[in-house]
């Protein structure tokens, strides 16, 4: 507390400002202009650092080296692209398999039996889902409601009740990075309040795995498209 | 400093946080709207109405009816033939809003200014909502409590079609008419007749009464005009305007009107921001900037990185071992632990401070230093708790603690959070399943952690310090660093210091004060003569001082102003909307030079307050009591408090202080708000941006800033805002 103005000269002040300025420590809680400095800098950071670079193409082989189950997740309306692994695989007193998948920069998704229920770390979050899926097959397992629990306003839930008619498309294999799986395809139309929407699964009834789906978030993440990868046996993750 | 203050004064930073609003407005481009279900409010963010001159729904200078969005923020910055005028409106209910607006009109040359500078409010009150076929009916208070250079009372009709689209967008195209009969300042061209005598505006008074006696008398006259927006990105509009501006085009001449007609264009450059220029009566070109919020809808939506999830304890019929429950007959049981619990928690932003467990129930204390939300807190710890208590533990009883005040007790059993986590409800099916109650007292068998204290802590951080509506430098502002230290030598124990270094301002240059009182806040321009000062220096005691009871007890220098003692005692029950506390205060003022020394003034002051919680996030609060200047009285607090914490209030202050004895403004008032840093970074975060803006700030009705007041500690984390903000708790 002995610092004196006249110590100081102005252009000596500023350069000590800049270095010391946004710096912190011990267990204060973050002041807010502390936040706000930190929060702008990593943003310059992140514009100068500039697109990242393209990803190499997948091939087999390479997915041949990944240990765990994984799919990728394309975020369509962000132009997002990520790889999730498998993080928890459980059940609890609802029909089917919960699967959460985790991406690398901590976003979850969890599926029950391939349907997506939730999802976290995204921003206007799916919070929870109730999905017609029954047993061990995959995908929706017949026609009904979809209500989605949507984070939204000021730290609420919205309820969006979706009216779904789930369709049987018949056989349509696809090809994911080198495989081609003998998949049925399933289509949910469904309405709900202003809109409708589609979700589609390609599933395996033989592995009870939906290879491929183009499936709805929600208002605030829309449609997500996810390949599985590659497909571990459970006891080996 | 951990201690948040809810409004912080001085240390606001306004002007970084202006910056920071127009940045984000601009970064946010319009997103093309699908017919995916729930584009449409409450999911997406309302189409709010275009603002007029005046920062208000409406046309150019006339005002429509339209009510804007509930809760919606605006910022309208408008010019025109000398007119300037920067207008802050607060949608504060759906059927009422209020605006804080500060006009200058240059070359006026009246009432001894060559700029001529007001601060006026207005409020409208929605009468009709439009319907199928009738028009929203609105009435409005312009000016209704100031020097009343701009007041004018309306009743104003509007009524929205739609029309073929015209350009981009999905959306049809909007006309939408106004019509309104106005008095005042909007009843002064084209008179049709007038209802009793208004009496006239006095020019340099000191203002600040309500001017009741002026509401819908004289001379009233019609105005109305039309906007139509033919697509989501331009809207055109034309008016006939009912304002003469007689003093500024016949009794000066700040511009000269030619026509009573205006007529516009604009364009949305953001979904937050609207740009408009204008053909003003005749003769000048206007331009306006508008810039609308919704604090229910962030610009960057709330997403803190993934939980992990609960992972089910087997069985016991499959696994009994695991539920065997003599590993709590083990000495060092709990501190084993606490020690593998603390590392889960800090991960997550979480400090234990205290673990007690028996063999099927555990209680956590623990400081909350990174959510705003603390149901989101509770929900993290109450994770962290699944994770490593062995099987038996059944029930968690969670207990956030600020300074050693326990605030509130959360119970929830683990077979819950087990079974509910991927429920279709999964919310609402835990909160029907979750009790929350008062803290009580720690357990005998708690292990505190180690090490926690002593607690050392420091942060350099910019500072903003405005001064406002100097006539001639509206804004003043000095900006610095503040370099603070915190130091806990023990639970409840704080003591804090704040070395200021301003580095470039000009609020030294000031107006001197001409109070005839005390001069208890208005000697602002000789506090800021100084670079380097103390900003406070203070050690504080916190403590339970009993059920439902918490207790305050601050010694030292507690701001730039005040030095001395201060107690405080809140009665808050978990459960209870209302809270009463009362605070006594024996402060001296500081020195100039907000060093050590002091100045020849002191005086003993304290409030009882009441607050109370109401509705959708409505809190109000009175205090009554003495203040600085020694006057006696009480202040009057409204606040909308969002989930998310974003606050916009208003509050006034009634003294035995004269209206002339006081001065400019008559008795003290003010606007405030405070933003949530997560509310425009997306991260969770405690810590809250804001300011209070008074028109005018003089010598009665004021207070004491003590750090650490309890209320704002307390509220957060009982019964209300954890269930109000419960959608929080899985994520």
């Amino acid at each position: 507390m002995t610092a004196r103005a006249g110590l100081f000269r102005p252009a000596g002040l500023l350069l000590a400002a800049l270095v010391l300025a946004g710096c912190a420590g011990g267990n204060v809680g973050q002041r807010a202009e502390l936040q706000i400095v930190q929060a702008m800098g990593a943003a310059a950071q992140k514009a100068a650092a500039g697109k990242p670079p393209d990803r190499p193409p997948l091939t087999r082989e390479a997915l041949k080296t990944v240990t765990i189950s994984a799919i990728e997740v394309t975020l369509e309306r962000r132009g997002v692209q990520a790889y999730l692994f498998l993080d928890t695989v459980r059940r609890d007193d609802g029909p089917g398999l919960i699967t959460v998948w985790r991406s690398e920069d901590n976003a979850t998704l969890a599926t029950r039996n391939g349907v997506v229920i939730a999802t976290r770390g995204l921003g206007n979050d799916l919070l929870s889902s109730s999905v017609p899926v029954r047993g061990d097959s995959p995908g929706p397992a017949g026609s009904g409601e979809h209500v989605q629990m949507i984070s939204g306003l000021d730290n609420k839930e919205l309820r969006l009740a979706l009216e779904c008619e789930l369709r049987d498309l018949g056989p349509e294999p696809v090809e994911i990075v080198e495989l081609v799986h003998p998949t049925r395809r399933l289509q949910e139309r469904c309405e709900g309040p202003g809109g409708g929407i589609i979700n589609d699964y390609w599933v395996d009834d033989r592995s009870g795995i939906v290879w491929q789906s183009r499936q709805w978030a929600g208002p605030g993440i829309g449609y997500l498209r996810i390949r599985r990868l590659v497909n571990r046996p459970i006891g080996r993750n | 400093m951990t201690i948040e203050r809810p409004f912080p004064g001085r240390t606001a930073a306004g002007a970084v946080l202006g910056g920071l609003l127009a940045a984000m407005s601009a970064a946010d481009p319009a997103t093309a709207q699908e017919r995916e279900p729930g584009y449409m409010p409450p999911f997406a963010a309302p189409v709010p109405p275009s603002l007029n001159f005046y920062g208000s729904p409406g046309l150019m200078d006339m005002p429509s009816a339209e009510m804007l969005p509930d809760g919606q923020f605006t910022t309208g910055i408008s010019y025109f033939g000398g007119n300037g005028r920067i207008g802050l409106t607060f949608q504060g209910m759906p059927w009422l809003s209020a605006s804080f607006r500060y006009a200058g009109i240059r070359k006026l040359n009246l009432y001894g200014f060559s700029t001529y500078y007001d601060r006026a409010f207005d409020v409208r009150l929605r009468l009709l909502q439009e319907g199928r076929w009738r028009p929203g009916v609105t009435m409005g208070l312009q000016d209704f409590a100031g020097t009343g250079f701009f007041s004018g009372e309306y009743l104003v009709a509007t009524k929205g079609f739609d029309t073929p689209r015209w350009g981009g967008g999905q959306q049809p195209g909007r006309l939408k008419v106004t019509a309104g009969i106005g008095w005042g300042r909007l009843g002064s061209h084209g008179s049709l007749g007038s209802t009793g005598r208004r009496p006239s505006f006095v020019g340099g008074s000191t203002g600040g009464q309500l001017s009741w006696d002026q509401w819908f008398r004289g001379p009233f006259a019609l105005f109305g005009g039309l906007e139509w927006a033919p697509n989501a990105r331009w809207g055109f509009k034309a008016e006939y305007s009912s304002d003469d501006y007689v003093t500024e085009t016949q009794t000066s001449s700040v511009f000269r009107k030619r026509s009573p007609f205006n007529f516009g264009v604009e364009y949305q450059a953001t979904p937050r921001t609207r740009l408009g220029a204008y053909y003003m009566y005749g003769s000048e070109v206007g331009i306006t900037l508008q810039t609308q919020l919704n604090p229910r809808h962030p610009p960057m939506p709330m997403a803190p990185p993934a939980p992990k999830p609960v992972v089910p304890r087997p069985a016991p019929e499959r696994a009994p071992q695991v539920w065997s429950t003599a590993w709590a007959a083990a000495p060092g049981a709990g501190a084993a632990l606490r020690d593998r619990l603390a590392p889960e928690l800090a991960a997550e932003g979480l400090l234990l401070e205290a673990l007690s467990v028996g063999a099927e129930s555990a209680e956590l204390r623990f400081r909350n230093r990174r959510y705003g939300s603390y149901a989101n807190a509770i929900g993290r710890a109450a994770r962290a708790m699944a994770r490593v208590m062995p099987a038996s533990v059944e029930t968690f009883r969670l207990i956030p603690v600020v300074e050693d005040m326990a605030l509130s007790a959360t119970e929830l059993r683990r077979s819950d959070l087990e079974a509910l986590e991927f429920d279709g409800q999964a919310a609402q099916a835990l909160l029907s399943v979750t009790g929350i109650a008062d803290a009580g007292p720690q357990p005998a068998n708690a292990v505190r952690a180690e090490g926690l204290y002593p607690d050392f802590g420091w942060s350099v951080v910019p500072y903003t310090s405005p001064a406002y509506f100097d006539p001639s430098k509206p804004l003043r502002m000095d900006v610095g660093l503040d370099l603070t230290a915190t130091f806990r030598p023990a639970p409840g124990w704080l003591m804090v210091g704040m070395l200021r270094q301003r580095i470039a301002g000009n609020v030294k240059g000031g107006r001197p004060s001409n109070s005839v009182l005390p001069h208890v806040r208005t000697d602002q321009n000789l506090y800021a003569q100084y670079g380097t000062t103390i900003e406070n220096l203070y050690v504080a005691r916190q403590w339970r001082a009993g059920p439902d009871l918490y207790a305050r007890l601050t010694a030292g220098y507690l701001e730039s102003m005040y030095g001395g003692l201060s107690g405080e005692i809140l009665w808050k029950p978990v459960n209870s909307p209302l809270a009463l506390g009362v605070e006594a205060n024996y402060v001296r003022q500081r020195a100039y030079d907000q060093r050590f020394g002091f100045r020849d003034y002191s005086v003993l002051t304290g409030h009882a307050s009441a607050y109370l919680e109401f509705g959708d996030g409505y809190l109000a609060r009175i205090d009554a009591g003495r203040y600085l200047a020694g006057d006696w009285g009480a202040t009057f607090g409204f606040d909308r408090v969002f989930d998310n914490g974003f606050r916009v209030g208003a509050f006034f202050t009634l003294t035995n202080v004269s209206a002339a004895d006081f001065g400019e403004g008559s008795f003290d008032k003010g606007i405030r708000f405070s933003i949530p840093v997560s509310w425009f970074l997306g991260k969770p975060s405690t810590r809250s941006v804001g300011t209070t803006i008074r028109p005018i700030q003089r010598d009665g009705g004021q207070m004491v800033r003590v750090p650490g007041r309890l209320y704002g500690q307390v509220r957060a984390a009982h019964r209300k805002a954890l269930r109000d903000q419960w959608a929080r708790v899985w994520q």
